[in-house]
């Protein structure tokens, strides 16, 4: 098996007296598409975050290939040009249309010349199929189409892993889906991507890997067919029987 | 809309005679309430400004005449008859549109009669002749127009220099407080509670006394063909640093007022905190606190009348000391009213294009456009 794109080891973390994460060891492999399913407040999305350092463990380490993220030594910025990640609420920059929330990166990070970037810019808003809305600003998009066009934004920067979180809590039920098949082709495609979720649907059919948290925990992790299809965790059952 | 026009014309053929007559009189109503204070403002106005301003005595001959008499009685009347027309029958108004044409008639009747009683009871009682010669005396102010105009210059490039350069230095300053390190927020924090807890007044006089008498600094700039001296210049630099201290508050309120989640996005793309502040977050901000910072510019041409307290030479006199120095010549007012017109030629536009900005802002304009 090959060597593990991103390995937590002991992470702990606390808001104050709240002790959100306790004790997580994990590894994500590449081309492993996780799914991150479990109650609200469980500690999904801390745990996202702190895969790319947003929120820095209390205790533990966090690895990216050889890297220790939790050096405080090592140049994080570098790091998280690997590491893209898509939000719940978009964050795309109100005052840049969706070709310059995309380039801004390309040009102050990456250093891309002002073609190339544009280019490359062009390149990932046609593979969410929103080329045409280059030129928009994000607030004459709809809910859908700025999560595409934050999809773009984090892949062209051509990273190694996808950071999903709660991607499609906050869009409208009738466009979600469009979201999901964005996310869809890009697991297909072989794109290493961690997806804290609550699309069960999603979860099951293009997750090959799922956990399964409680209480800062990591209760279950598997094959997440069976683990819909044959839930023996108590928990993990009564999880499921509320929301499906 | 269809909606809206459909249910009153259901209303009009609704509507009985008696409710008929109670719209069209309370229409009169308006009507009448409006023509009451229309009349006692520019009918007054007319009166004394066909007679002309020169020499005063005119002024006061306009306001005694017979015509102002009959305009302000007659505004009286037509004021008080929409009183109480409007407030004894709005509570019986057919329809929304009549209740409230009854109730801003009346409303109107109030200021019209409020104006006109004052105008009269000054006109009867009061004594015109002294307060027109001390305050509306156009004649002390022939041949100051060119040193009028000057001082409206100074006052304006006293507060440019200082809003522009307390813009830099606030954003400077805004930086350094939202810093996660104490010691580099304390400094900043220490500059700006001292400089918004001592009185504007205090700076320029220290600053300037004790740069040029204690320091022996005697700093003077040259704009073109306008010289400045020490006092002026001195100034300018005191309403830049003060300017500085509130424009960083502005700021901090600003950048804070951002979502959390764009400085996580921008992070998140591998920038360095001051690419995601410059690129991202203070774009965004600068927007966010453009009124407050236009507000803060008023406030600040207002202000710099204090270098009244500085010794000026006459060619640096802004706005206010020209005034006081007209005042002091000739014990008459006139030169306050005039440099009350001068502030007011500035600030008004600039209070309005505020507001104006404002209700962009509000309605989610700017985010989409620029």
């Amino acid at each position: 098996m090959s060597p593990p794109l991103l390995r937590l080891e002991g992470v702990h973390k606390w808001f104050g007296e709240n002790h959100v994460l306790r004790g997580i060891d994990l590894e994500v492999v590449p081309q492993e598409v996780l799914a991150v399913i479990g109650p609200s407040g469980s500690g999904k999305s801390t745990l996202l975050r702190t895969m790319n350092l947003l929120e820095e463990p209390t205790e533990g380490r966090v690895w990216f290939e050889d890297t220790e993220l939790t050096d405080v030594r090592t140049d994080i910025n570098e790091v998280r040009t690997h590491l893209g990640i898509v939000f719940q609420a978009f964050n795309l920059f109100p005052h840049k249309t969706a070709s310059q929330n995309i380039i801004l990166a390309l040009d102050k990070v990456l250093g891309l010349g002002e073609r190339e970037a544009r280019e490359r810019a062009m390149q990932e808003l046609r593979h969410v199929g929103l080329e045409h809305k280059a030129d928009e600003h994000p607030g004459r998009l709809s809910g859908g189409q700025q999560q595409r066009v934050a999809i773009a934004r984090a892949l062209a920067m051509r990273p190694k892993v996808m950071l999903f979180d709660e991607v499609t809590s906050a869009l409208d039920p009738e466009l979600i889906q469009e979201v999901l098949d964005v996310m869809k082709r890009l697991a297909d495609e072989g794109m290493t991507m961690v997806v804290v979720t609550h699309e069960m649907g999603f979860a099951r059919e293009a997750a090959n890997k799922m956990l399964f948290m409680d209480e800062g925990e990591i209760v279950l992790k598997g094959d997440p067919r069976a683990m819909f299809d044959r839930p023996e965790h108590p928990r993990l059952r009564q999880f499921l029987s509320r929301i499906l | 809309m269809i909606v809206t026009e459909g249910r009153t014309s259901q209303e009009n053929i609704a509507q009985t005679g008696a409710e008929r007559r109670l719209s069209a009189s309370a229409l009169i109503t308006l009507l009448l309430g409006a023509a009451g204070l229309a009349l006692v403002i520019v009918g007054t106005f007319l009166v004394i400004v066909l007679r002309g301003l020169v020499p005063y005595e005119r002024v006061v001959e306009g306001l005694l005449s017979s015509e102002t008499l009959w305009i302000l009685i007659t505004s009286l009347v037509l004021g008080t008859v929409a009183i109480i027309g409007g407030f004894g029958r709005y509570g019986r108004m057919p329809t929304k549109r009549s209740r409230e044409q009854a109730i801003a008639g009346a409303v109107l009747g109030i200021q019209a009669v409020v104006l006109a009683a004052v105008l009269l009871l000054f006109r009867e009682v009061g004594d015109p002749d002294r307060f027109v010669f001390h305050f509306f005396n156009i004649e002390f102010l022939q041949g100051s127009g060119g040193v009028f105009v000057r001082a409206a210059r100074n006052t304006l490039i006293l507060a440019l220099v200082g809003e522009l350069g307390g813009i830099v230095l606030g954003l400077l300053l805004a930086m350094l407080v939202l810093s996660k390190r104490a010691v580099v927020r304390a400094p900043a924090r220490l500059y700006i509670n001292f400089f918004r807890g001592t009185p504007l007044i205090w700076q320029l006089s220290v600053f300037y006394f004790g740069l040029s008498l204690g320091l022996g600094i005697r700093p003077e700039i040259a704009l073109g063909p306008i010289e400045f001296g020490p006092a002026y210049v001195s100034a300018m630099i005191v309403f830049i640093l003060n300017t500085g201290a509130y424009a960083s508050e502005v700021f901090r309120a600003g950048i804070q007022s951002i979502e959390r989640g764009q400085m996580e996005a921008a992070r998140s793309l591998g920038m360095t905190y001051p690419q995601a502040m410059r690129h991202a977050i203070v774009p965004q901000a600068f927007r966010r606190v453009i009124p407050p910072l236009m507000n803060e510019f008023v406030i600040l041409i207002k202000d710099t009348s204090l270098i009244v307290v500085l010794g000026l030479a006459a060619s640096e006199f802004d706005l206010f000391t020209q005034a006081r120095e007209g005042y002091a010549t000739t014990f008459n007012a006139t030169f306050f009213t005039a440099a009350a017109v001068g502030y007011l030629a500035v600030t008004l536009p600039l209070i309005r294009a505020v507001n104006a900005v404002e209700k962009r802002l509000r309605s989610g304009l700017v985010t989409v456009t620029s």
